[in-house]
């Protein structure tokens, strides 16, 4: 019996929204026992899970905990799939490096806004917490990235944000990166202060501003 | 004797124990959350600031001279009472202090029974805090309102097994959490009576995650609403007011109202619900107090003094117009190098536009 490939890639998708890893699993390698394509899996079914996963969450349907199962059952089917994914069909992405800035190690809204932007198809390096101002610049530099995400939970750290800002300008290689800055003491005005690109609310808002950011300045970031 | 500070018709205990009474005062109480930088007052370093009472206590009362805000509220950092459990923490020469992440010391589901009751009056940490307290409450306990500081039961767990951990375990391993909340609200049920015991006029809980981006209101209530419940009732029962603090945005008010009956609520933004501050004080005003609710980082670092003044204004008009509880406050910590003239800029607003006459 041939195997019904959309009808697969919805219940992978069905298995991110339940929370269900251990199905995430079993699906992922039947898509690879079926030799079905890696990478249509990946963005048939992984993805619209997850970004189901992330609508209930604005709706406040689901909360942080579960979105955490959801994105760990992602990443234990993007872990069985990625390998399979045949040479040239992995599209270049905008990358981003993220991370919680020194002095913090309050990583679940960094978390929260590396699983949205991975799952709106950025590529995202992602340096943990408590990172320096200056390891984020040299991350950024090493892996050509276009993106600088940086998140804190306190207004006790914030001010490491500014100094990434400062060294990128001390270099001369502040217009060479956007710099996106969020966290619960974070603001716009804030960002405006310290010349971020950037500051988005929530998850969502920063995949938005990301999107927005490579419309209004996609050439002169690539 | 203070050579800054001008006299006025109330003291500052008097003002914020009417205000909490919702009795007439002769202005708003002001108290910018200045915590952990009052260090800077005194020219120390933070990691020691954070580790010795003396040098605390001697930095809050400079700081206080200074600024002139009404309370003291006892934030040292969210890993006092972690640490004291056994977490280990990594302390930043000029940052707050936080868990060794690398170094969890609750690892896997299986370790909630490493959290066993110990002593706050004996353990390293939570008694630097009861001595800061006895300090503050020794030097300037008959004029100035001295708050203490609880991190929830959660919060505290979060810190010994790791936020992402313990939200997953929530899911996953409820009965273990639960047991181990219930060993660690046993303990902060005698921290909470050691505060009052060492002066604390009032005791302020943080419950960070009774918040909607955090968790749904029924799971925060499983978790932490009979826990905070026990903590609040010790505090009352001790003799002094029961605060809520807590940053997170869209905080269940109705919730946390039913498990603690706090007399005030310190927030950074509107409650669950209130799409504004306009709603915020239209809902809750006449049921609890407002604490809040500037942005602390915009009112230490991106704001002059007079935007800061502009801000306050708008905030004590907001909150009078709707006959609404309000203590005028920064939403969360005031920033470790924010610009202390700001803090002092928000207490000169309360004299300005915060008086009941205006």
């Amino acid at each position: 019996m041939s195997i019904n490939k959309e009808e697969l890639y919805k219940k992978l998708a069905e298995s991110i929204v339940d929370m269900d890893e251990d199905l995430t699993i079993e699906i992922s390698k039947q898509v690879i026992a079926e030799g079905l394509d890696a990478y249509d899996a990946i963005v048939n079914g992984l993805t619209v899970g997850m970004n189901q996963a992330g609508k209930l969450f604005d709706e406040e349907e689901y909360f942080v905990p579960e979105l955490l199962i959801c994105s760990d059952a992602m990443y234990a089917g993007l872990n069985i799939l990625k390998p399979h994914i045949k040479v040239g069909e992995n599209v270049t992405k905008r990358k981003a490096v993220i991370g919680v800035i020194e002095g913090d190690t309050h990583d679940i809204g960094k978390n929260l806004v590396k699983i949205m932007l991975e799952t709106g198809g950025y590529d995202i390096i992602d340096l943990g917490r408590d990172v320096l101002p200056s390891t984020f610049v040299e991350k950024a530099k090493a892996e050509k990235a276009e993106f600088i995400v940086i998140s804190t939970l306190m207004t006790t750290t914030m001010e490491g944000m500014n100094e990434v800002i400062e060294i990128l300008v001390e270099e001369n290689i502040r217009d060479d990166y956007k710099v996106l800055i969020g966290g619960g003491p974070i603001s716009q005005g804030y960002a405006d202060k310290i010349g971020a690109d950037g500051y988005a609310e929530n998850a969502a808002e920063a995949v938005k501003l990301a999107n927005r950011l490579v419309v209004a300045y996609g050439n002169e970031i690539e | 004797m203070s050579l800054i500070q001008r006299n006025e018709e109330l003291t500052s205990l008097e003002r914020v124990g009417l205000t909490l009474q919702r009795k007439e005062v002769d202005r708003i109480p002001a108290i910018p959350l200045v915590c952990g930088a009052s260090y800077r007052v005194l020219g120390t370093r933070y990691d020691k600031w954070s580790q010795d009472a003396e040098i605390a206590t001697q930095s809050l009362l400079a700081a206080q001279e200074l600024i002139g805000q009404d309370a003291f509220l006892l934030l040292v950092d969210l890993s006092v009472e972690a640490a004291d459990f056994g977490q280990k923490l990594v302390f930043p020469k000029y940052s707050t202090a936080f868990p060794d992440f690398n170094n969890q010391y609750i690892q896997t589901s299986n370790e909630y029974e490493k959290i066993k009751k110990v002593n706050p009056r004996e353990t390293k940490r939570m008694k630097q805090v009861i001595d800061i307290i006895k300090g503050l409450s020794k030097e300037k306990g008959n004029e100035v309102a001295i708050m203490g500081f609880i991190y929830g039961p959660l919060g505290v767990l979060s810190q010994i097994r790791g936020h992402k951990d313990l939200f997953v375990d929530l899911i996953k391993h409820p009965e273990e959490v639960l047991a181990a909340v219930d060993v660690i609200t046993d303990v902060l049920v005698e921290y909470a009576i050691a505060q009052v015991e060492a002066g604390a006029h009032a005791v302020c809980v943080d419950p960070l995650y009774s918040s909607g981006t955090i968790l749904r209101n029924t799971t925060w209530e499983k978790f932490e609403g009979p826990y905070l419940k026990r903590i609040t009732d010790a505090i009352r029962t001790a003799g002094a007011g029961v605060a809520i603090h807590n940053c997170g945005d869209g905080v269940y008010f109705e919730e946390v109202i039913k498990w603690a009956n706090p007399v005030a609520i310190s927030v950074a933004y509107p409650a669950h619900g209130s799409k504004n501050w306009e709603e915020h004080a239209k809902n809750w005003g006449d049921k609890v107090i407002t604490i809040g609710c500037s942005d602390p980082a915009n009112t230490g670092l991106v704001f002059t003094a007079d935007e800061v003044l502009e801000d306050c204004k708008n905030q004590i008009e907001l909150f009078k117009k709707h006959n609404a509880g309000f203590i005028l406050s920064t939403g969360c910590e005031f920033p470790l190098n924010g610009n202390l003239l700001n803090a002092a800029a928000m207490v000169e607003a309360s004299r300005r536009y915060g008086r009941s006459n205006n």
